[in-house]
């Protein structure tokens, strides 16, 4: 073992984009056997620079050395024949496909015919979960898997291509608190197996925990790179924004008593099981639990995606009955879907469009737009909530994840909605645009609008929550003010309910 | 007017510009004032048809029942005059209002019948054609009636009267596209249906809505089709819906819907027409014409998807970075 000389130097490296230096003279040095943490806000030059080590963009000038030798990562075929693998942000599995074809995609063992070897395909699949103690069928289809064990498929992929560099975007992004602590125990073994890890995220709590290294960016420059173990949060912070940030979350208290929306014993197909709770003006409720618990069903059901089997929802006094998202829209209510890459977002819209979308009826006079209002109210919105000047220049997919947020929450304060439901409204996001998203929590409910608030970032759901529900199986298991948890209830109610999913797919 | 005329005019325009002067140079009877007005006339039929068209693919669907609609709406348009007796003044607005029918039937099994409008508009293109030819034993329907011709294909200050449908009505879907809340809703279903059910927009109702409207334009176009002919046939459209579909696809419409501007069609029919006309006029036989038509909607969908290596290209020849958006926007395709 030889810790000091590096796998791979990336030196002076620089990226333009017309009006912006993505990437200034940055130089990353990245060990084998290391975990090296990749840090900054959006626009810091992370993605770029992820694209660059991939192979997915050239750089425009500066040289990259693999094991000391000058190298050129054409194209991301190169960039794996060469033992780097990325897992993207979005995964690049096939739903449809088994786990053990997509772990093997595009490098299927083959027999003596040229014809593919399925025992084989299976068989050396279930080698490489077994190397990384993962314990998922090599027949199960991969679209059918929870979000987690997705991302450990993705992550068997470099496994069995042997990658010796695994680059890591925001790789819990999606994951709860269980799924997270296994999926950093397999990272310390693929570590300690000799394996480079290149790991990119905003979770500066998860940071600190498994990072061996640091580089942070800040527009586009290194500003800070670290050899030390000794790794502290809040000198991250300051290095990432280039500021003191005194308050992470920036809580206001703004419930009232009058209750605006109530759950009766509700219940759905979809696995929602008796779930009971009220929902008071101005208040922020929280969501909690892990992943498939049952809390994004809790809102298809409210929000009339999901047909309720029992139990009713009442809305400022009056029972309602939604047959469809759009009954749930005209009474008030909004959900800010967890995926907003595919359930929030037109691409092909401007900010104004996105911002106006939800409410069109409002900037309609017989049917034709008031453009200058629509103008007007977007331009203020961008202001108020700092969204990228851009927004209004480009269409919303040439923006960042931050920005693209802000976008989709902004289109509910532009409308009349009362009620927002907010789908891990921070997911992927850097801390300066979580707390313009904090923020905007407090300027929806300090004007008198309720939020049901679902995350899996338990420090979040704690402070900026007013009362948090605790799901569990499709039901609420408590309901207690944030005040009166911590975060050992969260995780292990958390835990429990991982450990019991696992044996009861273990059974079936 | 900044919003009509935006920044995706100027490909296809740029197309239409350096192919008419191609043709302009190439051929001698081009700029004729009796061929320019046959050229008004040849544009018009196609796209007219194509406002529907191109709608249909802004929310992500697609027509292909346009040519067959033409055949069968000009049957029972000559059935109506030569045979029911309905008189002219009638049987026009009764001709639209059929065509809308149509769509409407098509757009509700479309939307909320949930089958792909590839689908529902192939099975139509096959049983309409063979609707038409159920009437009068399969044979085309002459002399219909001698004001037609003067009434939809005649002139008007020495114009043809087809040049003022045109303006008409794509002045009118520029205007629903660009400012009416039912041409963002167009826009936003076909940019991303999922999000557009989670802002409340009646997806399923603007879909059927589309297919209304190209039923409709199909029917102005069965109309002229009649008129310029003075006759039904089952034999009229044949392979229009796909001219049509060029003409939206060479105006830069993404097939993949949301994106794309109306006017961008018509410079896309013109273009279309003049590389016909001008083969036309160089005695080239119908079947080059066809290949030529395959090699110019190649070229236009080309286009859009190398955007990104053509900038690539450009900036290496001028000395300039390579654009991020259109690298972007690749990535986003």
């Amino acid at each position: 073992m030889n810790a000091s000389a590096p796998l791979w130097e990336f030196v002076d490296i620089s990226n333009a984009y017309p009006g912006v230096l993505a990437n200034d003279s940055v130089c990353i040095k990245l060990l084998a056997r290391s975990i090296h943490g990749l840090l900054g806000e959006n626009g810091c030059g992370k993605s770029t620079m992820i694209k660059t080590l991939s192979g997915v963009k050239q750089p425009d000038s500066g040289q990259i050395l693999k094991d000391g030798r000058p190298v050129q990562i054409s194209d991301p075929q190169v960039a794996r024949a060469m033992g780097i693998a990325t897992v993207f942000q979005e995964f690049s599995i096939v739903p449809t496909l088994s786990v053990g074809e997509n772990i093997f995609l595009g490098n299927m063992p083959r027999s003596s015919l040229g014809v593919v070897d399925w025992k084989r395909v299976h068989s050396d699949a279930a080698a490489v979960l077994a190397e990384m103690e993962v314990d998922i069928s090599t027949e199960a289809i991969t679209g059918q898997l929870s979000v987690g064990e997705q991302q450990l498929v993705e992550i068997a992929k470099a496994v069995a291509m042997r990658a010796s560099m695994i680059v890591l975007d925001e790789p819990t992004a999606a994951l709860g608190e269980g799924e997270i602590e296994r999926l950093h125990q397999l990272l310390r073994t693929m570590r300690d197996k000799g394996t480079g890890i290149l790991y990119v995220s905003h979770r500066l709590d998860e940071v600190e925990r498994i990072v061996d290294e640091v580089t942070i960016l800040r527009n586009g420059r290194v500003v800070r790179a670290s050899g030390e173990t000794e790794i502290n949060v809040r000198e991250i912070v300051t290095a990432m924004v280039g500021e003191d940030i005194g308050e992470h979350y920036p809580k206001e208290r703004n419930a009232e008593d009058e209750v605006v929306l109530e759950a009766r014993g509700i219940a759905t197909n979809a696995g929602v099981n008796n779930v009971s709770f009220e929902l008071r003006r101005g208040e922020v409720l929280g969501l909690g639990g892990v992943l498939g618990s049952g809390r994004t069903e809790i809102a298809r059901a409210l929000f009339g995606t999901d047909d309720l089997t029992a139990g009713r929802v009442v809305l400022n006094g009056r029972p309602v009955a939604f047959r469809g998202e759009m009954d749930a829209i005209r009474a008030g209510l909004a959900l800010v879907p967890e995926n907003r890459k595919f359930d929030g977002l037109f691409f092909n819209f401007r900010a104004s469009g996105n911002i106006t979308a939800a409410s069109l009826g409002k900037l309609a006079r017989l049917g034709l737009l008031d453009l200058k209002r629509e103008e007007r109210a977007t331009q203020s919105l961008i202001d108020d909530l700092e969204i990228s000047a851009q927004a209004e220049e480009k269409t919303v997919n040439f923006l960042s994840g931050g920005n693209q947020q802000k976008i989709v929450i902004a289109r509910w304060l532009f409308s009349n909605a009362g009620i927002l439901i907010l789908d891990e409204p921070t997911q992927g996001i850097d801390i300066g645009a979580k707390i313009a998203v904090y923020n905007l929590i407090n300027e929806l409910t300090r004007d008198g609008r309720s939020i049901i608030l679902i995350s899996s970032d338990h420090d979040e759901l704690l402070a900026m929550s007013d009362r948090i529900a605790v799901v569990q199986h499709g039901t609420i298991r408590r309901i207690a003010n944030a005040a009166e948890l911590d975060h050992d209830d969260l995780v292990r109610a958390s835990a429990s309910t991982g450990r019991n999913r696992e044996e009861g797919e273990a059974l079936a | 007017m900044k919003r009509i005329f935006d920044a995706q005019l100027i490909g296809p325009f740029a197309a239409l510009v350096i192919v008419s002067l191609v043709v302009a140079l190439t051929t001698e009877r081009f700029l004729n004032p009796g061929n320019l007005s046959n050229l008004s006339l040849q544009v018009s039929i196609v796209a007219l048809i194509a406002i529907g068209s191109t709608i249909v693919i802004f929310a992500a669907g697609i027509d292909l029942s346009s040519g067959s609609m033409v055949a069968l709406l000009t049957m029972i348009f000559a059935l109506m005059l030569k045979f029911v007796g309905v008189p002219l003044v009638l049987a026009v607005p009764l001709i639209l209002v059929a065509g809308a029918l149509l769509g409407l039937l098509i757009g509700v099994i479309t939307a909320y019948g949930r089958i792909p409008s590839f689908i529902t508009t192939l099975a139509a293109l096959i049983a309409f054609r063979g609707l038409a030819l159920t009437f009068n034993n399969g044979s085309p329907i002459f002399s219909l009636d001698p004001a037609l011709e003067p009434l939809f294909y005649g002139k008007f200050v020495g114009i043809p009267l087809p040049f003022f449908y045109l303006v008409f009505f794509y002045g009118l879907a520029a205007f629903t596209m660009n400012f009416s809340k039912l041409g963002r809703e167009i826009y936003a279903v076909g940019g991303n249906p999922a999000a557009a059910v989670l802002t409340g927009i009646n997806v399923r109702k603007v879909q059927a809505i589309t297919f209304v409207i190209a039923g409709f334009m199909t029917a102005v176009g069965a109309v002229l089709m009649s008129a310029r002919l003075n006759s039904g046939s089952p034999n009229y459209g044949q392979t229009l819906e796909l001219q049509a579909i060029a003409a939206a696809v060479v105006g830069g419409a993404s097939l993949a819907g949301g994106r794309g501007n109306i006017l961008a069609t018509l410079m896309g029919a013109m273009t279309i027409v003049i590389v016909q006309n001008g083969l036309n006029l160089n005695a080239a036989p119908s079947s080059v014409q066809n290949i030529v038509l395959g090699l110019i909607i190649l070229l236009a969908v080309g286009i859009d998807m190398w955007r990104t290596e053509i900038s690539a290209l450009v900036a290496r020849v001028s000395g300039r970075k390579p654009d991020a958006e259109a690298a972007a926007g690749k990535k986003a395709g």
